[in-house]
This record gives structure tokens, C-alpha cells and sequence, in this order.
């Protein structure tokens, strides 16, 4: 049985007039256990996998080879199904035509999917809103399925009218999780880093096919280690307050703000799907009206609801002082995601001016995210970083774009730009 | 040097913060540190803001449906003691809690407004009918010794108990009387002690300690009890108010000597006490006095909380007379909200027994059945 448990870092002492709390709330669940044997329905994976024109026959083979090696990750007994996406989605296993669209896996299923992946072959063009259409389809065709993830690969740019694809990500989100993989580097961040933003998944380059089949085992396996199905983090404030914003800060930087269901007028919920044996942290910014100097208040009741199971619970406080010595202070955790956040903005905005040519803007954004991931000990950033820019001074942030830039590194930095590191050090063993 | 939690002065060698109770030396709270260092530094994940304690267990905290609505909102009260409306701590039953055993006896122990925990325990008993018998009992915890909040009122309850009998009176001399009387209140003070002592971790490093004060009236007499500075008043309505107990501490040592009140209870160990009660107390037995009134007035006992702001006997009268109530327990809550607004820098407890003699000067009939708050 899982097992949830909560910690808040803060600084709950404000100045006399003070009204704004952060503070970062890290939830960890143990005894997860494995998808869909919690009882409470079963788990689905469907794996797409682009079989477009613009797949190259080394690309089809890795990716027809990695799709197999997923294959292998799920859990005897999960519900599945491939898809092979192009100008259209189509189901390559199970082959049926009516009823319901995804099968539990065994032996004989399994062995059964990896021949249909054999006969993939490379045609037409991109168009992945009919992906996720179908992805959805096939898991509402079997009820019992309530744990939903989705493995998608492409390697292309999406050929629809704009507009399309995000009506479909909306008609997803909520509904099924999804991990995404660009194959090689004639895709688009921003385009899937949307879907996976929306659909609580992770975003990552594959620059080479040969890391494609580890890239796929890992995804499964972490899938199939989330036991937790679905998950909110259910936020309660005062009457009268604000909810300045709600952002998952680890592993990777996630505004959740816009992302608030109701629950009653005080409390809202905001969605963090599948959960395995891991640690999230969150950063929650409330604004409460002030109170008198040796006030304490409640700022917010931080929860994660399984349902309406309420499993954990922190408290962040407000707690009014006149002594600045404790008003000034900035909680280390706060201090670090806050950096890690902005990071995340700044690589994402130079490299978007990059794009568009704006050079000036790119230095000065670029810049400001050497000086942050070396301020906050992100050595994953500095090292992607670096392969984008020339660093003069990493202090001061004082960089130039580089000449010539392998197009692989700088979608890597991009891909990688919400991951964030934890201000824990690593034990030294 | 001040404290890494709260900020406020400390006293040279203090294990624990006086004012907010954390503890010191061996286990500092993190330093603040520049922004760049932050990264290094292996207290990286230690929350600067301390847990929500947990109510003491004896005096629990109601169940949700007996819970008091918040006091700013009228909202509903949460598990976690918080409002679940705007979010107002609500005081836990142990920060402030009220007795009236009888209408004529009622007591407040109170937080107080610049302190993190009620240290303070009173324990009340009055007889049904006015001017019978009323037992006030005031222990002040210290506040630099652990878990001395469930020590304190522990030992007030005990007391409490030893006391619900009448005193000895009526039998052999009167020399044989204050001697059966200062039995019974060295009793009522070693049971106090027991207590202390049982809810104290055999491995505490700094035991719990409390003082202690008990003032029982019957009828005409008061008698009294003291260990430590907690103290026990006689407010007439009009004549000389007087302070019963005297304070075993350093600051009323120097009075002894001749320093003037202001100035010894004003010093730097104003309120550093030379007897108290606990597993390292030297001498559990308390001073006894008694008197016997003549007029209509208040018998206060009271912490330290609520004399600071109001040494003087007169200085004391003066804040009854402002509150022109007859009412004890509104008189309490006058005397703790007057120390609240004077600062309110320590736990304060005001505990009063209305002693009304009628024009002709009747005596009231001592007995009747006592009952607790």
C-alpha cells in the first residue's frame, strides 16, 4: 500500500505589513508498488510510434527495435496496444476494427505485437492530433483501464492546420499521461513539449538512434512502477487570499496554475497523475492579508488527494514579527527552485530568440541562465549550456552565441531545460 | 547572543531559548547564509520553520464537534487546529484555558502574546456557596527546562487534589495547627512534585521544574504557600492591599539586602528563582503564611506573567479597581488581557476568589462540598 508523506520548507515569518508566502512542499510516496495492481483498475500503456515518410530506414529499424524492447517492460496482464501515427493514426495491434481496441499482455500478445511493429514500413506525412485521437479512443473502449500512459515517438514537424493539435491535447488532458521522444532533430520542442506539459509527461531528444531502445525500457519501466493511478494536489488557502501560483519545481519545473479544478471555494486541485516511489517537490506562492506583529495564520493546507482520500498534508504558515533578522531570511529551498525556475525561463526565451534572430535578446537570456545554473549547481545546464554558448564569465553571465552549434545540442538544452536539480547533496560515496 | 529560532536575547549559557523553548548549543538551527554558499551547505533541506507541536495530552483537544469556533471568523476549527475558513491559528486548549469551579472563584492561564507555549497551569476549587472555601493553585513552568507545560499542570492537578479536604483547624494550640496546616501544604507540594517528576523523561538532560503557589481562603482566613516567584495577593476593596508570598528568588534576595523593588526585579536575573519544584529541585517544601481578613476584597494568585506588569500590591489594585467587575472570571480576563497589552512577554495566570463580607459582618460558614473547575 503506498504510502504518502509531506514536508514543508519556508520561511513563515513576514515583516509587519508582509502578505506574500512561499514556500516549497516536497511529497514522497513509498510502496507504490506496480501499474494497475493497487485494485483500483487496471493499467493501459499504448505506445505510439511515427512510421512517416520522413522516418530514415536506420531511424525505423532503432525505433522498430525500441518499440519491441518496450513491449518487453509491460507487466503480464496490463492492457495495451501500438499505434503507427502518420497523416493518420492507425491501430497496428491489436488488429481489430470494432469493440475493444487494447489487450492484456501475455506471451502470445506481446509476440503478436512485436510482428506487427516488424511490418512497419515508412510513408505519408505528420499529423499527430489523429494520434492522441486515437490513443483516447482505444483506452475509452475499455472501462476498466483507469491508469493511462501513452509512449510517443516522432521525428517530424506536425503537418495540420494550426490549431488542431491542440484541440486534440486538449480533448487528452486529464485523461491519459504521455512520455514523448523526438527522433533525431527535424522536430519541434515547443510543438512537443506542449503535448507533454499538458499530458504530465516527460520531454527528451533522441539524437541517435542507437539510444532509442534504452530510452524506451526506461520509460516503460518507470511507467509500470507508477502503482499510484492518479493523483491531485489539493491546495487550500484562507478566505481572502491569493494563490499566487502552484508549480511542480522537481524533477522538472511545471506551472500548475491554470491547471486548478475546484473543489470548493477555498480549495482547488491541481492534477500530478501517476506516481511511483519518488520524491516532487512544489513551490506554493500564497498572498494573505497582514496581520498584526506576533500573529500566526494558516497560508495554505498543502494535500495530495487520491480521489477524495486526502493521503498527506502540510501546513505553510504566516506568522507576522518585527524581528528582521527572521524576516529577511530567505528559505534555502525557496531561493534554490526560484533560481531553477527562472533558469528554465531564460534557456527556453534565448533560444527562442535565437530562432527568430534575435541575437542581442539570445545573449542576454543565455547569458542569464549560465550565471543561474552555475548559482544554483545545475551542472546539467551548464554543460548543455556551454555547447550553445562561449562562456567569458560565468559569474556575471557574460557569454556569445556560438558560430556553429550542433542542432542536436541546442534541442537538448531546450529539452532538458525544465529539469531542475535538488539543493540535497548527492552522498559523496 | 540571540536565539537562532526566534531571535530573542539569551541569557550566557542557555540551553533552551526563554522565549520560544528551542534548544541551543548542541544543535543550532542553520545560520543564515549568503546566497552563494547555499548550495554547499549540508543543512540544505532544514526547514526554518518549526513543526506544529502537538497539544500536550492533558489537556487534549476536543473532538471537532466540541472544538470552539475560531475566535476571528466564527469558522469551524480544523484538525489541525488551524481555521478552516481564514486560516487563524486557533489557541489549543492548553494555550488558554479558563476555571470557574464556583460563581464567586474563576481563573484564566494564558499563552500570552510574545510566547510560543502556555507553561503556566492553574487548578481551581471553590465551594458552591460564596466566601466558603476556594483553593487557588499557580505553578509557572520553566521555560528553559523540557516539556515543563505538562510538568506544570500535572503538579497543579495533584495539588489540587491533596488540598480538597479542609485544612486542619480547631484542635490543640494554634502552634499545633500552623503545624498540621504547613503538613498539609508540604504534602500538597510533594505531590506536586511526584507528578512533575512522573512526566519527566528519566534521560532529560534538563528536567522539568515549575514553582508553585496555593492559596486557600475558609471564610475569614486565607492561608498560603509559596515555592518560587509565582504569588498570592489580598486586593481589599478599600485598606492596603498586601502581597502575601514572598518570591524565592535572586531578585528578592537584593530586596532583602536593600536594592529597591524596580531595580532588583528589573535586573538582568530578575527572574532567576533560588527554589522550585522538579527531579532537580533542592528543597520541595514550601513557605506557609496565613492572615485573616476583615473586609470585602479579591484573593489573587497569580504567575509572574501577570506581576511584572504590576509588582506592587497598589499597582495591582489599581488594574482590579479599572475593571470594576465582580465577576472573577471576568476580572481574570481584564488582569490577562491588561498583561497582554502590556507586552505580555511570559504566560499569565490570574486566578481570584471573591471574598464578600455583608455590613453586619457575618462570618460565612466555612465547608460545603467543594467542586473542580
Amino acid at each position: 500500500m503506498a504510502e504518502f508523506s509531506a514536508a514543508v520548507y519556508q520561511n513563515e515569518f513576514l515583516p509587519d505589513g508582509g502578505t506574500d508566502v512561499n514556500a516549497i512542499v516536497t511529497i514522497t510516496c513509498t510502496g507504490a508498488g506496480t501499474a494497475g495492481q493497487s485494485g483500483a483498475g487496471s493499467a493501459g500503456e499504448i505506445i505510439i510510434v511515427d512510421t512517416s515518410g520522413s522516418m530514415g530506414p536506420g531511424t525505423m529499424a532503432a525505433a522498430k527495435e525500441a518499440a519491441q524492447a518496450a513491449l518487453a517492460e509491460i507487466v503480464d496482464g496490463t492492457f495495451f496496444a501500438v499505434i503507427a501515427g502518420a497523416d493518420r493514426a492507425m491501430l497496428a495491434y491489436p488488429q481489430v476494427s470494432s469493440g475493444p481496441g487494447m489487450v492484456r499482455m501475455d506471451a502470445r500478445t506481446r509476440h503478436e505485437a512485436s510482428t506487427a511493429i516488424d511490418r512497419f514500413v515508412g510513408s505519408g506525412g505528420t499529423a499527430i492530433s489523429t494520434w492522441l485521437d486515437l490513443a483516447g479512443q482505444l483506452f475509452a473502449s475499455v472501462p476498466e483501464v483507469s491508469q493511462r500512459h501513452v509512449l510517443l515517438l516522432t521525428d517530424g514537424e506536425n503537418r495540420e492546420r494550426p490549431g488542431r493539435l491542440d484541440e486534440a491535447i486538449n480533448r487528452a488532458t486529464g485523461y491519459f499521461q504521455a512520455d514523448c521522444r523526438g527522433a533525431g532533430t527535424d522536430w519541434q520542442v515547443a510543438e512537443i513539449r506542449r503535448i507533454a506539459q499538458a499530458l504530465l509527461g516527460t520531454v527528451d531528444i533522441i539524437p541517435r538512434p542507437a539510444e532509442m531502445k534504452a530510452q524506451f525500457q526506461e520509460i516503460m519501466r518507470n511507467a509500470m512502477a507508477r502503482g499510484v493511478a492518479d493523483a491531485s494536489l489539493r491546495v487550500w488557502t484562507p478566505q481572502g487570499a491569493e494563490v499566487l501560483f502552484v508549480r511542480q519545481v522537481s524533477p522538472t519545473v511545471e506551472d500548475l496554475t491554470h491547471r486548478r479544478t475546484p473543489v470548493n471555494p477555498l480549495t482547488g486541485d491541481y492534477p500530478t497523475g501517476a506516481w511511483s516511489d519518488e520524491s516532487r517537490d512544489y513551490h506554493i506562492a500564497v498572498r494573505v492579508p497582514a496581520k498584526a506583529i506576533g500573529q500566526e495564520q494558516l497560508a495554505a493546507r498543502v494535500q495530495l488527494a487520491l480521489g477524495n482520500d486526502v493521503v498527506t498534508q502540510g501546513l505553510v504558515k504566516a506568522t507576522w514579527s518585527n524581528n528582521s533578522e527572521l524576516t529577511a531570511r530567505i528559505d534555502q529551498q525557496v531561493a534554490h527552485y526560484t533560481g531553477q525556475a527562472e533558469l528554465a525561463q531564460a534557456i527556453q526565451e534565448g533560444l527562442a530568440a535565437k530562432a527568430a534572430g534575435d541575437e542581442a535578446t539570445a545573449t542576454t537570456k543565455l547569458g542569464r541562465a549560465v550565471q543561474l545554473a552555475a548559482a544554483t549547481g545545475n551542472d546539467e545546464a551548464t554543460s548543455k549550456l556551454r555547447k550553445v554558448v562561449e562562456v567569458d564569465n560565468e559569474e556575471t553571465g557574460t557569454v556569445r552565441l556560438k558560430r556553429s552549434v550542433d542542432k542536436a545540442d541546442e534541442m537538448a538544452l531546450d529539452t532538458a531545460s525544465t529539469k531542475t536539480t535538488r539543493i540535497r547533496k548527492e552522498p559523496t560515496t | 547572543m540571540n536565539c537562532p529560532t526566534c531571535g530573542a536575547a539569551l541569557a550566557p549559557g542557555a540551553r533552551f531559548c526563554e522565549n520560544c523553548g528551542a534548544q541551543l548549543g548542541d544543535a543550532p538551527a542553520a545560520p543564515v547564509l549568503p546566497a552563494a554558499a547555499v548550495v554547499d551547505h549540508p543543512l540544505g533541506d532544514a526547514p526554518i520553520s518549526a513543526p506544529t507541536r502537538k497539544p500536550a495530552a492533558a489537556l487534549p483537544d476536543p473532538p471537532a464537534a466540541g472544538r470552539r469556533p475560531c475566535a476571528e471568523c466564527g469558522g469551524e476549527v480544523g484538525p489541525d487546529l488551524y481555521c478552516v475558513e481564514c486560516g487563524t491559528k486557533a489557541p489549543s486548549e492548553r494555550d488558554h484555558f479558563e476555571e470557574q469551579p464556583a460563581a464567586w472563584v474563576g481563573g484564566v492561564c494564558d499563552k500570552a502574546v510574545g510566547k510560543r507555549r502556555n507553561e503556566d497551569a492553574m487548578a481551581l476549587l471553590a465551594g458552591a456557596e460564596p466566601g466558603s472555601r476556594a483553593v487557588l493553585i499557580v505553578m509557572d513552568g520553566v521555560s528553559n527546562s523540557i516539556d515543563s507545560d505538562v510538568a506544570s499542570l500535572a503538579g497543579a492537578r495533584a495539588a489540587r487534589e491533596v488540598l480538597r479536604m479542609p485544612l486542619p483547624a480547631g484542635m490543640g494550640t494554634p502552634e499545633s495547627r500552623d503545624a498540621a496546616v504547613r503538613k498539609v501544604f508540604t504534602d500538597a507540594a510533594a505531590a506536586a512534585n511526584t507528578a512533575i517528576v512522573a512526566v519527566t523523561d528519566p534521560d532529560s538532560p534538563n528536567p522539568a521544574s515549575a514553582t508553585f503557589t496555593a492559596a486557600v481562603l475558609e471564610g475569614r482566613r486565607i492561608t498560603w504557600a509559596n515555592i518560587g516567584d509565582s504569588r498570592s495577593y489580598w486586593l481589599p476593596d478599600d485598606g492596603t492591599p498586601v502581597q502575601l508570598s514572598v518570591d524565592d528568588s535572586l531578585a528578592q534576595a537584593q530586596i532583602a539586602t536593600g536594592v529597591a523593588r524596580e531595580v532588583a526585579e528589573s535586573g538582568p536575573q530578575a527572574h532567576a528563582i533560588t527554589k522550585w519544584l522538579g527531579r532537580d529541585s533542592e528543597d520541595p517544601t514550601p513557605t506557609v503564611g496565613a492572615l485573616e481578613v476583615d473586609r470585602s476584597g479579591w484573593l489573587l494568585a497569580c504567575s509572574d506573567g501577570l506581576w511584572n506588569y504590576a509588582s506592587e500590591p497598589e499597582e495591582l489594585a489599581e488594574r482590579v479597581r479599572e475593571a470594576a467587575t465582580d465577576d472573577p472570571l471576568a476580572l481574570a480576563r481584564a488582569l490577562v488581557a491588561f498583561a497582554n497589552a502590556a507586552g505580555g512577554h511570559d504566560n499569565i495566570t490570574a486566578a481570584l476568589a471573591r471574598v464578600e463580607l455583608g455590613h453586619n459582618d457575618q462570618t460565612p460558614t466555612p465547608g460545603g462540598e467543594p467542586s473542580d473547575g
